[in-house]
């Protein structure tokens, strides 16, 4: 009568019914998913956008966005919900492509190395954020499957921390893996469109190289991204945030989204950004600030000013009729999607990596090391563009902080204002013209206390 | 030969006549039942023929039939059988034999407090026992006793009704039950092995009394109102509260002069209503006793159209055969609910929602909360030039009422066939087979176009035809939405066991062995869902739903449980002096079955010693009896939470798809969660002593009771470090859950006269409850979330289950330059609360935090007074609780503009100097001890004054009408609605729970009173 304790399971099918069904694909894609998540849409602006010169809170006076306040009034101590939310949601992501590596290696089958490569793409764009916003961090266990189970390396103590250049080698090895691998944009399939390229991992190669003022090799990558013949520039800077420029010529890398319920984009990225109010159709977060006006108008930078912020009252270029009585006077026009305006699942695909970014670097990295026709050249491509006079004759301090400018109107709401204060030691001046009080400490961000509290032992970044 | 007809009369002692004992010729067919006035006629009876009458709770007798033709025969009590019986799992005992702790409340006590749950009706009445009442219709409250040992396990006990195991009983009637044991130590309840952990509670229905048939009808109405309204600012305070919020940070001011002075409680709330007739026949002659019931149930709610409703039918019946060697039970109960479910959501909105805000606007659409950033008047039109800003971020709780549409229906069939063969006169073997099959469904309408287009007034219908022609596979903009979910559920357990009673001499035996083969959970759910169905409820069927969206339909099969057990039981006792019970109880359970062992064993023993049987207390005046009970033994919790499978997928939109390619095609991902490890199930050990007493001629009489039960393993649910690989948490054994305490019950009762009789009594309950040995890296799990970011619990060693984990206010921040030389928050303003910085570092944050107690009550205590007069009866309970801690969230959860009660207008802080206690307008909403409050509490209960008509009619043998307020007053100090916060959702079955909502306000269901009138006739 034991045999009466021996129920099979009917809700949810067991694991080792499972199992037979997955590929490495399976793995991997679930590393891409979690680029779609709602700590994307909110979190991540915390510590990216609101938090910078560039951007505001936004939405209601009250409505404090859990701490986007404290971010953007740069009052926020070691318990800040948004960078422990980023922190663990990174770590999370490095797990899962640590699972999608060794299940690759353990099955095999097509594309296993492709696979691999991805994966590792994937992971060096994840520990480069944590690297940039919280210095030396845990370099987590590798996994290898013994006996069909997945066992993480135990040699690693994930209560000690790894110092910045040893993550940043990490960070290097892994784009190097992937670089001799992954095929150009050209050589994939339709299918596979969207999947990580070599251009993208040359490109993160470069920025990786830019943020440890590794000049030459950032100016190497970055050559090997423009003379690939893979990308352009989009002869219209407005039309890189429609969604029929999507994956274009001047897209290297960008996070997929569709906009169904069934197939969500990143979750609510267009909703948290989106016009508050009366006819509006969104929570009115991240919303540009002043000052950002100001740099597009020192700048007589027109073009960019209407593509990068909706203005209160305009007619977009979709014909949608802004109310003049929404909430807040400016929002992020690039983050606006026009076919599922206030959708929680939106269609905007996020650009993460751009070719005028590359040419950005490569002028940045040139102009250091003292090349400052190159530099010129490469800058002044971007500035063609959009219709503003070409620069010439600039000493090279000048012509390094035009670039560092250049970069904030550029990719103004692309993420990457916070983390430019930082490297290029901007952020005391510039924070301080925006009205905030930059400390020594708000170079990195606090070890989440959470993790402190499991992991005692771990350090804690100076200051907090 | 023909006979002759005798007759007589059956009486008691006293020479009153007892109606409905059997008289009956032995060795014949010939019988009676007495009628009302004890005579009974046998015919065709012969000299020398024996009879014998026999009567409950009476010595049965005999007499020979002589030359006489009439008979006058007195009937003796038999003192043994009238002491009180209590039910013991898979047989009855004498309470004075008990060597554990088992609290009886009879039915009168049950019926007596009106409520659709017998478990409601019985706070405040058994000692040990803490039950938390939620005053929805139709709620289910929250039982537990001897403390809560589990924090994330089945926190529920263990009914079993008519011997068929059962997890509630919300579909027995109150009046329908006979009597209701708790079984609350660890010997008591062992022989209900691995699910007794939290306490058992035995349910018996009422049978037939043998004798002429009764008819009963019983019916009240009452009306039930809201008790403890919170006082909500009106208008002009509010304004005044908005522009000091909005002054101190730079936002909008409003306009003295507004249009609207909305109070939201008025337009949400009504008064309830509730009504319940019963109708029960019962009656029994030599072969069968039968009793039948319908019941009728109905309460409506405090909001519009939330209704509930049940009818019940019950058809008990038991047959007697082969001269009661054979005995036949069958109970069937039917029961069918009916609910119109509502948002609890409104209960907060209301309180939060501006007074500036209209019901409607002129246009016609539900108000919202707008206003014009230039003018500051509370409207959605804007000039030229002007913007509109939202007073409070909240929506219009009339319209989340009435765009609510729920409906929840169920019918449940639940019985059990009981045989009991007396094989021979010591021995008895009983089969019995239990089962209970439900079906329930539910169907919710959405209209998303009408909450669409409320949600903004300057919406149009052409704007919604636009974006839904230009969306055409988009559900969001589909005129509606209609689902069904429905679910089937059969369970059975099919018990067998002998039993063995005698004495010899001095010694008494009773030895009970068996076996149980029990499945639960099978069944299967299914739901399926349709968009752009006709508005008019008639044509609610997926029938005639649009083409235009895909219908959905899915279903699953449960997997079902089953439970294999064996069970034993030896009773002891020398000369009703020294008493010893042992039990051993042997369960399998089929969750548990990928553990190498999955069989656990649960052993308990008691002892008993009646000191009034010693010399030297025997013909004691002042003390009549008194008994030392003591009992160890374990339990088990089997419904704990499992760790599931280990590869992650989603067929929706879960994060681990993506999409690919030009066309964006969804493909599917996985991933792993975090790897599975085997649990088993809780282990509870006990040690239990109590006392027995009855004093002054059996005047006073009660109990007085001390536990210490321990959870050895209880189950954590614990989060993989943040910066690991594994992301899913998991489950674990990783702590100790100590409960320590003592019950007391004393109750004195008198007869001053034939005409006055009084009674009075009180129990109380005190219970300390402590997490211990926390495992390494276990501590911290955290629960209590408000919604808003902020969490208010934590696990730690050393406090109590669902310990709060708070700031510690210490005063109101005056002046900048105060907050300028202190370690203060981020973002901290003059009028914010000020928080201690605990561990001295110069900043505040989480490591700031401290313990603060916990939401389960210390102690809770009941108190019943009663007295008849003549024909007339009144009674008084009341229940209080207290030693805990409740949360007022609908004060502290606040994202900006949210209406505040009249009182927090009041004490507010003004500027520097005015209050260094209450925060000002502007304050933050960070969860802080300044938002827990006292969770002490008495409330009155229930007042009965009842009238009973003496003799009516020859038809009518009983009447009585009687008046009762229930829950007329309360004294607390807590600053909301309800101090007792079960967490009750019927949306929401996981909102209860010490990391849950538990004992924090938010939505919860305000607390009423029911003001009723009632009456009873026998016939």
């Amino acid at each position: 009568s034991e045999e009466f304790l021996e129920v099979d399971a009917r809700e949810n099918i067991d694991a080792e019914d499972r199992d037979e069904n997955f590929t490495p694909d399976d793995f991997v894609t679930g590393i891409y998913g979690m680029f779609t998540e709602f700590d994307y849409a909110f979190a991540y602006l915390g510590i990216t956008e609101i938090i910078s010169d560039n951007a505001d809170k936004g939405s209601s006076p009250t409505d404090t966005g859990t701490d986007k306040q404290l971010l953007d009034d740069l009052e926020f101590t070691s318990t800040v919900p948004s960078s422990a939310t980023m922190w663990e949601h990174w770590y999370k992501t490095i797990g899962r492509a640590n699972y999608a590596i060794a299940f690759a290696q353990e099955e095999g089958g097509t594309n296993t190395d492709r696979l691999i490569a991805e994966a590792k793409f994937l992971r060096a764009y994840t520990y480069f954020f944590l690297v940039r916003s919280f210095g030396g961090v845990t370099i987590q266990g590798e996994i290898e499957f013994v006996n069909g189970e997945a066992v993480v390396d135990q040699d690693v103590d994930l209560s000690s921390r790894n110092t910045q250049e040893q993550v940043y080698e990490y960070i290097e090895q892994d784009l190097i893996d992937a670089i001799s691998v992954l095929p150009a944009k050209s050589e994939y399939s339709a299918q596979d469109l969207g999947r990580a390229t070599r251009g993208a991992a040359q490109g993160l190669l470069a920025k990786v190289h830019l943020y440890q003022e590794e000049w030459n090799e950032a100016i190497e990558q970055a050559n090997g991204v423009i003379s690939s013949g893979e990308y352009s520039l989009e002869p219209n800077y407005e039309d890189v945030w429609r969604e029929y420029s999507e994956n274009g010529v001047e897209s290297i890398f960008e996070i997929q989204a569709r906009g169904e319920a069934i197939a969500h984009g990143v979750q609510q990225y267009s909703q948290t950004q989106g016009a508050r109010g009366t006819s509006g159709w969104g929570w009115g977060f991240n919303t540009p600030s002043e000052n950002l006006v100001e740099a597009f108008d020192a700048e007589g930078d027109e073009i960019r000013k209407n593509a990068t912020i909706i203005f209160a009252g305009e007619t977009l270029w979709d014909g949608r009729e802004v109310s003049a009585s929404v909430e807040n006077p400016l929002y992020s026009e690039k983050a606006y999607s026009s076919a599922s305006v206030g959708d929680g699942d939106g269609d905007k695909n996020i650009r993460v990596l751009r070719y005028a970014e590359i040419l950005l670097i490569k002028a940045e990295a040139e102009a250091q090391i003292g090349n400052l026709q190159a530099a010129t050249e490469a800058l002044n491509l971007v500035r063609e563009r959009v219709e503003l006079e070409p620069v010439s004759g600039l000493a090279q301090q000048e012509l390094i902080e035009k670039i560092w400018n250049e970069r904030r109107l550029e990719l103004a709401f692309e993420h990457d204002r916070w983390f430019d204060l930082l490297r290029t030691g901007q952020a005391p001046e510039a924070m301080a013209a925006h009205g905030k009080d930059f400390q020594e400490k708000h170079y990195l961000f606090p070890i989440p206390e959470n993790q402190i509290i499991q992991t005692p032992d771990m350090e804690q970044n100076p200051g907090w | 030969q023909e006979g002759k007809t005798v007759s007589g009369v059956i009486t008691d002692q006293n020479e009153i006549p007892l109606p409905g004992a059997e008289v009956k010729v032995i060795d014949k067919e010939i019988y009676d039942v007495t009628d009302f006035d004890g005579n009974f006629t046998l015919e065709n009876v012969e000299e020398g023929d024996v009879v014998r009458v026999t009567f409950l709770g009476f010595l049965p007798q005999e007499f020979t039939i002589s030359t006489n033709n009439t008979y006058t025969i007195a009937l003796e009590e038999d003192t043994d059988q009238l002491e009180e019986v209590v039910v013991v799992g898979y047989g009855r005992q004498k309470k004075q034999d008990l060597t554990g702790a088992i609290s009886q409340v009879a039915s009168e006590e049950i019926t007596r407090q009106p409520a659709s749950n017998a478990a409601q009706a019985l706070q405040g009445k058994v000692a040990g026992v803490n039950i938390i009442n939620s005053d929805a219709p139709g709620s289910t409250p929250t039982v537990a006793i001897r403390g809560l040992g589990t924090a994330l396990g089945g926190r529920d006990p263990l009914y079993v009704v008519d011997g068929v195991p059962v997890n509630d009983i919300t579909n027995i009637s109150p009046s329908n039950i006979e009597s209701m044991d708790f079984l609350k130590d660890a010997s008591s309840a062992a022989i209900y092995g691995v699910r007794a952990a939290n306490g058992v509670i035995i349910v018996t229905t009422k049978q037939g009394k043998s004798g002429k048939a009764k008819m009963n009808f019983r019916s009240f109405f009452g009306a039930k109102p809201i008790l403890n309204q919170v006082e909500m600012a009106n208008a002009s305070q509010y304004i005044t509260y908005f522009n000091e919020e909005n002054a101190a940070i730079g936002g909008d001011q409003l306009n003295q002069t507004q249009e609207y002075n909305t109070d939201w409680y008025d337009e949400v709330l009504q008064t309830g209503f509730v009504n319940n007739t019963v109708f029960d026949i019962n009656g029994g002659g030599e072969n069968i006793n039968y009793f039948f019931s319908y019941d009728y149930y109905e309460e409506q709610g405090l909001l519009e159209d939330q209704k509930f409703r049940r009818s019940t039918i019950t058809g008990n019946n038991t047959f007697k055969l082969f001269e009661d060697r054979l005995k036949i039970t069958q109970n069937l109960n039917i029961s069918t609910r009916n609910e119109n479910r509502k948002p609890y959501g409104a209960f907060n909105t209301a309180y939060r929602q501006s007074p500036l805000v209209p019901v409607f606007y002129p246009n016609g659409r539900y108000g919202g909360s707008y206003y014009n950033r230039a003018t500051g008047e509370a409207t959605y039109i804007a000039g030229p030039g002007e913007s509109i800003g939202n007073l409070t971020s909240h929506g219009n709780p009339v319209a989340d009422v009435a765009f609510q549409n729920e409906r929840f229906n169920s019918v449940r069939l639940q019985g059990s066939v009981t045989a009991e063969l007396s094989i021979t006169d010591d021995i008895t073997f009983t089969s019995r087979f239990g089962a209970r099959k439900e079906f329930a469904r539910g169907r919710v309408y959405n209209p998303i176009q009408q909450r669409w287009l409320n949600s903004d007034p300057t919406r149009t219908v052409e704007e919604f035809e636009n974006l839904k022609a230009q969306n055409p596979e988009q559900l969001q903009y589909a005129y509606n939405e209609l689902s069904f979910n429905s679910s089937e559920n059969y369970k059975y357990n099919w018990d067998n066991f002998i039993n063995y009673n005698t004495n010899f001499g001095k010694h008494n035996l009773d030895v009970t062995l068996g076996g149980s083969k029990e499945q639960i959970g099978i069944g299967m759910r299914d739901d399926y869902r349709a968009w752009d169905v006709p508005e008019q409820k008639q044509y609610w069927s997926l029938k005639h739903a649009s083409d235009q969206y895909d219908k959905q339909v899915n279903q699953t099969y449960l997997t079902p449980t089953n439970f294999l057990s064996y069970f034993g039981r030896v009773q002891y006792n020398f000369n009703r002096k020294y008493y010893f019970t042992g039990t051993l109880r042997r369960d399998g359970s089929s969750t548990f079955q990928n553990n190498a062992n999955y069989w656990g064993t649960f052993p308990a023993l008691g002892v008993g010693w009646t000191l009034t049987e010693e010399e030297f207390l025997a013909n004691n005046e002042t003390i009549n009896f008194l008994k030392l009970r003591g009992s160890w033994g374990e339990l088990g919790n089997a419904n704990v939470p499992l760790n599931s499978t280990q590869i992650l997928t989603d067929p929706a939109s879960g994060g681990q798809n993506y999409v690919f390619g030009p066309g964006q095609d969804l493909i599917f991902g996985a991933y792993i969660g975090s790897p599975a490890q085997n649990l088993s199930w809780e282990v509870v050990s006990e040690y239990s002593a109590g006392l027995d007493y009855e004093l002054f001629d059996y005047k006073l009489t009660g109990s007085l009771d001390y536990y210490m039960r321990t959870t050895e393993n209880t189950i954590l649910e614990v989060r993989p470090l943040l910066n690991s690989t594994f992301s899913t948490n998991f489950f674990d054994h990783g702590a100790e859950v100590v409960n320590e305490g003592f019950e007391f019950a004393i109750n004195w009762s008198d007869e001053i006269s034939e005409d006055f009789s009084y009674s009075i009594g009180s129990n109380f309950s005190f219970n300390k409850n402590t997490v211990e040995s926390v495992q390494r890296n276990y501590e911290g799990q955290l629960g209590g979330d408000l919604g808003n970011g902020q969490i208010t619990k934590r696990l730690a060693e050393g406090q109590p289950l669902g310990s709060w984990w708070l700031f510690e206010a210490e005063g109101v921040w005056q002046t900048q330059e105060e907050i300028d030389n202190n370690a203060s928050i981020g973002g901290a303003r003059p009028g914010h609360l000020r928080y201690t910085d605990q561990n001295n570092d110069g900043v505040i944050d989480d490591r700031d935090k401290t313990y603060h107690g916990s939401y389960i009550p210390k102690y809770n205590y009941g108190l019943n007074i009663g007295f008849n007069y003549r024909n007339w009866d009144f009674s008084l309970d009341g229940y209080g609780a207290g030693g805990n801690k409740v949360y007022n969230a609908l004060l502290n959860t606040r994202i900006g503009g949210e209406n505040v009660p009249v009182s927090v207008f009041n004490d507010r802080w003004t500027g520097p100097g005015s209050t260094n206690v209450n925060p000002g307008a502007d304050r933050d909403a960070r969860a802080s001890d300044y938002y827990l409050e006292d969770g002490d509490f008495f409330r009155i209960n229930n007042i009965t004054l009842g009238y009973t008509f003496p003799e009516m009619t020859r038809f009518i043998s009983k009447a009585r009408v009687y008046v009762s307020a229930q829950n007329p007053f309360i004294f607390t100090k807590y600053s909301g609605f309800t101090p007792e916060i079960s967490g009750y959702d019927p949306n929401d079955t996981n909102a209860q729970g010490p990391y849950r909502t538990t004992g924090i306000e938010l939505s919860a269901y305000p607390l009423t009173s029911t003001f009723l009138f009632g009456f009873n006739i026998q016939l």
